[in-house]
């Protein structure tokens, strides 16, 4: 008559987890109210984490492909201000003081033997109209020929400027410029004449739409391009403002900065430049997503403090509540272990439920932000992983204090208790 | 089977002790069949309590099958729970989110080790109880006769060697009364079952072997 003290047989447990889960499904469906409240917290957690990771990889991988778009053997050179921020004062003047030369840019192909085709580009500042009408967005800049083939740019209408254009008042118009002209009821475009501040140019061709990149700031679908030397004449003082050279093939593009660097040096010393490989601008994107990610990591995060805190009190209250039945199933002999697996279990479940939504909702901010931002939308697996792991560990950590007290409590104290 | 020598219960309220068990001995052997009786308050459910090990003496020695009880292992204390002992309560003490047969079928979850057939075993044991018909209704839509017929049906699932019953009819009318207590003579003469049953009715008392009666705190045979 030994059996009751002597007991080997720990056997599976699994039916003790299937019970438990039933349980707890059942236990969270007669508590709806209660229940969806808890959720609203994980909810916004899990969703702000999952966006926060979806949405930086899909930026990543856009941002590569925006450059691999123009191709990764492209250097981009600059004048250099001394600084980004363009302060007024002594040094603004001082900048402006000694330009990059034309001809010196021309002769980039023949002084580095690493550079094959420079495309050097003029901004030029006034508002353009058509019939009266302005047209919003766009921007008159001087370019060469090359600057097609380096931007990839491809004829709709017409054709490109020419190197033979140069001084004449032909210009090659955007997608975007085109459509604001034929908003206003203009069928052939070509011949068009249209109006920069004071000066009038002939429509000779226009581009298609080419998608954003980032090597250069400004968007091809809005530029009205001229011939370099038009532009020169009619914007005086303001130079040659970017310069894009493709590097030969077999060379690094570290080698055609110093290049670069040594050969405008031997033409102009006092001119100081700035030249940025596509490496170098991914890298500082990359800085510059770490930082968005450290903050949307600590919104997240505190979301989720939230959102497990509204669990455990879910939890808090569920075993204060049920103190009879832990009584009864203690009766019936469920172990201390058995009574914290069921409430953890709960928490799990609660938290999972909350993990859920909260990743359709990371999933759908993401979708919905690349929607808006013209990138291509990708479903990030890992994100999803992280979402399931993060809800998991956020129902055990906060489901675990309750556990605990409802299977420390006392079997006759909990049986008698109502 | 099991024996109480000079158990103790003492229960504070605010700054005063009262002594509800004041040294109870009491030894009830493999296969008896026993009738607790007393005055209401006297500390009869205190008492199942303790031999149920679900409440410790404040002081005494409590032998089950030959071992003391050691208080300090809990686990040990609901394995011989779960495997030895099944309980009837004074209050029935049903889940109410569980059906009938969900109800009956509890102690199986929580015992490792052998499974299989548990619904079955649990249906057969609504039929003795006359309760197979409402297997799928949940204690609440049960009256209180019914919701003891489960518990009876429960306590008996595990197939324990003793049965703690806390006015098991006193819920029930004459006619199911005696049914039930037929049902427990002949689970304690074909199955050696030892049972202690708590009841207030002189006629069920006087169908069980022998009658303690509670007075004082103590037990006077
Ligand atoms: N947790 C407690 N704290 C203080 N006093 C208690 C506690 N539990 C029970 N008592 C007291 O102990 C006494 C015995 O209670 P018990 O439930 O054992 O009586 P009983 O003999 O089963 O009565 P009944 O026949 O009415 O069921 C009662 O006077 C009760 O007030
Ligand atoms: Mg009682």
């Amino acid at each position: 008559m030994q059996e009751g003290l002597s007991y080997e047989g720990r056997g599976d447990c699994r039916v003790i987890i299937r019970a438990n889960i039933k349980e707890a499904l059942k236990s969270l469906m007669s508590a709806k109210q209660r229940t969806l409240l808890a959720l609203i917290g994980i909810v916004i957690g899990i969703g702000s984490v999952i966006a926060m990771v979806s949405v930086g990889h899909i930026v990543q991988v856009e941002s590569l492909r925006q450059f691999k778009e123009m191709g990764t053997d492209l250097i981009s050179i600059e004048k250099d201000d001394g600084s980004d921020s363009s302060s007024p004062g002594i040094g603004g003047a001082r900048a402006t003081k000694s330009s990059i030369k034309l001809a010196d840019v021309l002769g980039m192909t023949a002084g580095c033997s690493a550079i094959t085709v420079v495309a050097p580009s003029v901004n030029v500042s006034g508002q353009a109209s058509y019939g009266g009408k302005n047209i919003p967005n766009s921007r008159l800049m001087g370019v060469t020929e090359s600057f097609r083939d380096i931007n990839k740019l491809r004829i709709s209408q017409g054709r490109f400027i020419s190197d033979l254009d140069a001084q004449s008042q032909f210009c090659v118009i955007g997608s975007n410029v085109a459509t604001a002209i034929r908003k206003q009821g203009c069928g052939n475009i070509i011949g068009e004449k249209l109006k920069v501040g004071e000066k009038v140019y002939t429509i000779v061709g226009v581009t298609e739409n080419v998608p954003e990149s980032g090597m250069r700031n400004f968007s091809p679908n809005d530029a009205l391009c001229v011939h370099i030397s038009t532009a020169l004449r009619s914007s005086k003082g303001s130079g040659i403002s970017n310069i894009i050279a493709r590097v030969s093939a077999g060379t690094t593009n570290n080698i055609a900065r110093e290049q670069v660097m040594a050969y405008f040096k031997s033409k102009n010393s006092t001119l100081s430049l700035k030249v940025s490989s596509p490496e170098e601008i991914i890298a500082q994107m990359e800085k510059q997503m770490r930082m968005i990610t450290l903050l949307m990591g600590a919104v997240g995060s505190i979301s989720l403090i939230v959102g497990g805190v509204g669990v455990m009190n879910v939890m808090l209250v569920s075993v204060s509540e049920r103190r009879r039945e832990i009584g009864i199933r203690r009766a019936l002999g469920a172990k201390r272990g058995d009574i914290s697996g069921q409430f953890l279990i709960e928490s799990v479940i609660l938290s999972m439920m909350g993990g859920t939504l909260g990743i359709l909702l990371g999933v759908g901010a993401s979708y919905l932000v690349s929607l808006f931002a013209h990138w291509n939308f990708l479903f990030s697996f890992k994100a999803i992983l992280l979402g399931v792991g993060v809800s998991n560990v956020v129902g055990i950590f906060s489901g675990y204090y309750p556990a605990r007290q409802a299977s420390m409590l006392d079997p006759i104290v909990a049986l008698k208790s109502d | 089977m099991l024996k109480l020598q000079e158990v103790k219960k003492t229960y504070r309220i605010g700054p005063t002790e009262v002594d509800i068990l004041k040294g109870v001995n009491l030894h009830v052997r493999k296969g008896e069949l026993i009738s607790i009786m007393g005055q209401s308050g006297c500390g009869k459910s205190t008492l199942m309590n303790i031999i149920g090990l679900l409440d410790r003496p404040t002081s005494g020695s409590y032998k089950l099958n030959g071992s003391e009880i050691v208080y300090a292992d809990d686990d040990a204390l609901s394995e011989i729970r779960n495997r030895s002992i099944g309980f009837i309560f004074q209050q029935y003490f049903l889940l109410s989110r569980l059906t009938a047969v969900e109800n009956v079928e509890l102690p199986m979850v929580y015992r490792r080790g052998d499974h299989g057939g548990i619904r079955e075993q649990s249906m057969e044991l609504l039929r003795r109880v006359g309760m197979d018909g409402q297997a799928s209704h949940r204690p609440s839509e049960l009256s209180g006769g019914q919701q003891q017929r489960i518990a009876i049906a429960r306590a008996l699932i595990g197939k324990p060697s003793l049965i703690l019953a806390d006015e098991p009819t006193g819920a029930l009318d004459t006619t199911v009364g005696r049914e039930i207590m037929e049902l427990f003579k002949a689970l304690n003469a074909d199955e050696g079952i030892t049972l202690v049953i708590i009841t207030h009715d002189p006629v069920i008392a006087n169908q069980c072997k022998r009658v303690s009666l509670m007075r004082d705190g103590v037990i006077a045979e």
